[in-house]
């Protein structure tokens, strides 16, 4: 058995320079292949996680934003509510007030109207009053009661001033002296006489009659009427009936 | 059949024999080089089945570094790696008709045994130190230094015979059984040989990292050593 040293050491150079371009054309690259790959990975990992971190903190702003969005719901919710509250509160006591008034003037009106209906009743029941009356008084057209209308025509006379007595003798217009029912001859006589008396001198007297005056005796001139007469009567208090409602 | 202890010069270039191991030495060196050159010509962020492949192989043999040293295994990583390779291809070079194995040969497993013995001077320095690595033989104590220094032959003698025997023995066997019984018969033993091959491989290649881890981590100071080995000098990536 010899041993070949030339060969021998060949072979430790071959094995040698084997492992110098082994080194670098395959276990290098690879090597450093899987290190590229795992730095990237690392990297990755880190940029994820700053990611996480970021969207972490962006969802923490998020649910901040959303909790200042959901105060500032209610709060503005609060605010329409009591808004609205206001203009409802508003609202009814406008309508109150116009319902209010509108029953004010409806009540009014109403009040209005039924003074008017009730001075119509009234008036008209006042006409029908008269009417009754002036029919029943003209059923008691008598003597006496022809010579109870001369009693006041004559007081009234009396209660006339001296001066609108010797004005009314004075006067040129003749004084017309108007009953309900014509007189005979000597009631006219009667009756003239009585006046002048009263009136004091001798005025120019003339007759006439007028039914609408149911009863009475009444002196008309130009300028001067003195009623006395149950129409006159009737048509006072229907005045006054008037007045008063 | 020549004899395997023998070495027959095919040609001499000056005074240097060329046999055909030294022949087939290179051949395999050229295919492993233009080999890796082709797999690792495009090496991509996102690997490939290749790529996948050949990032396999990396990791399990950086795995094996770093379990069996427990060190970073870059600085070894080219060395144990190309070993292991070359071994492996060589002794499966008995495949291909008509070539003996490179590590058939004496002077393949010497030089092999060799670098190993030198690789372990270099990285029980590198990592150590001079003074470190010469106290490496003075463990557990002085007493054991000659024992130790004895050793360190040894047991890269033993690795040299281990796998020259092996590998040799499976061509002599399968090149004596052919011989007698035709070519089908030595498939089996063909097959055995090629298991044989790799474990032979795998066998020398972590002797050699046993045997360089031993050299760091006995030169290392007291207090490292409950701790793991330190990389000499690159970085692991």
């Amino acid at each position: 058995m010899t041993i070949d040293f030339w060969g021998l050491g060949l072979q430790a150079v071959n094995v040698l320079i084997l492992v110098w371009l082994l080194s670098r054309v395959f276990w290098r690259p690879v090597a450093g292949a899987i290190a590229r790959r795992q730095e990237t990975t690392q990297a990755m990992l880190a940029a994820a996680k700053a990611a996480e971190v970021k969207a972490g903190a962006a969802l923490a702003e998020v649910g901040k934003a959303r909790d200042g969005i959901a105060a500032e719901r209610r709060a503005l919710l609060a605010e329409a509510a009591a808004k609205a509250e206001a203009a409802a509160q508003a609202s009814l006591a406008e309508a109150r007030a116009k319902a209010e008034t509108l029953l004010a003037d409806a009540q009014t009106a109403i009040d209005r109207d039924r003074a008017a209906a009730r001075r119509e009743t009234a008036a008209e029941a006042s006409a029908l009053s008269v009417d009754i009356a002036a029919r029943l008084l003209g059923q008691l057209n008598g003597p006496a009661v022809q010579t109870a209308f001369l009693a006041r025509l004559l007081k009234a006379i009396a209660g006339m001033s001296a001066a609108e007595r010797a004005s009314l003798v004075a006067s040129a217009a003749e004084i017309e002296i108007v009953t309900a029912a014509a007189l005979t001859d000597a009631e006219w006589a009667e009756i003239g006489t009585a006046i002048s008396a009263a009136l004091g001198g001798a005025p120019r007297l003339t007759f006439a009659t007028d039914p609408d005056l149911i009863a009475g005796l009444e002196l008309r001139s130009a300028h001067f009427v003195l009623r006395n007469s149950w129409q006159a009567d009737l048509a006072a208090i229907l005045k006054e009936m008037k007045d008063a409602a | 059949m020549n004899s395997p202890l023998e070495s027959v010069a095919l040609f001499y270039i000056g005074p240097v024999p060329i046999t055909q191991a030294i022949l087939t030495t290179w051949a395999i060196m050229a295919v492993l080089v233009l080999g890796a050159k082709l797999l690792t010509r495009r090496l991509a962020l996102i690997a490939d089945k290749r790529q996948a492949a050949l990032e396999l192989l990396v990791a399990m043999l950086d795995t094996q570094i770093r379990e069996t040293t427990g060190a970073a295994p870059a600085p070894y990583r080219d060395f144990i790696g190309t070993l292991f390779l070359f071994i492996l291809v060589a002794n499966w070079s008995s495949l291909v008709p008509g070539v003996d194995p490179p590590t058939a040969k004496l002077e393949t497993d010497a030089a092999l045994a060799l670098l190993v013995f030198l690789s372990v001077i270099w990285f029980g320095v590198r990592g150590a130190g001079l003074r470190g690595y010469l106290k490496s033989f003075a463990a557990p104590n002085v007493v054991m230094i000659p024992l130790n220094m004895l050793e360190s032959v040894t047991r890269v003698f033993s690795m040299f015979v281990r796998l020259f025997g092996n590998v040799m023995s499976g061509v002599f066997v399968i090149g004596i059984v052919a011989s007698l019984a035709g070519l089908l018969v030595p498939i089996p033993l063909i097959a055995l040989d090629l298991l044989t091959g790799l474990v032979q491989a795998y066998i020398f290649a972590v002797l050699a990292m046993v045997f360089i881890t031993s050299a760091v981590e006995d030169g290392q100071p007291r207090r490292a050593e409950a701790g793991p080995v330190p990389s000499p000098k690159q970085k692991d990536p």
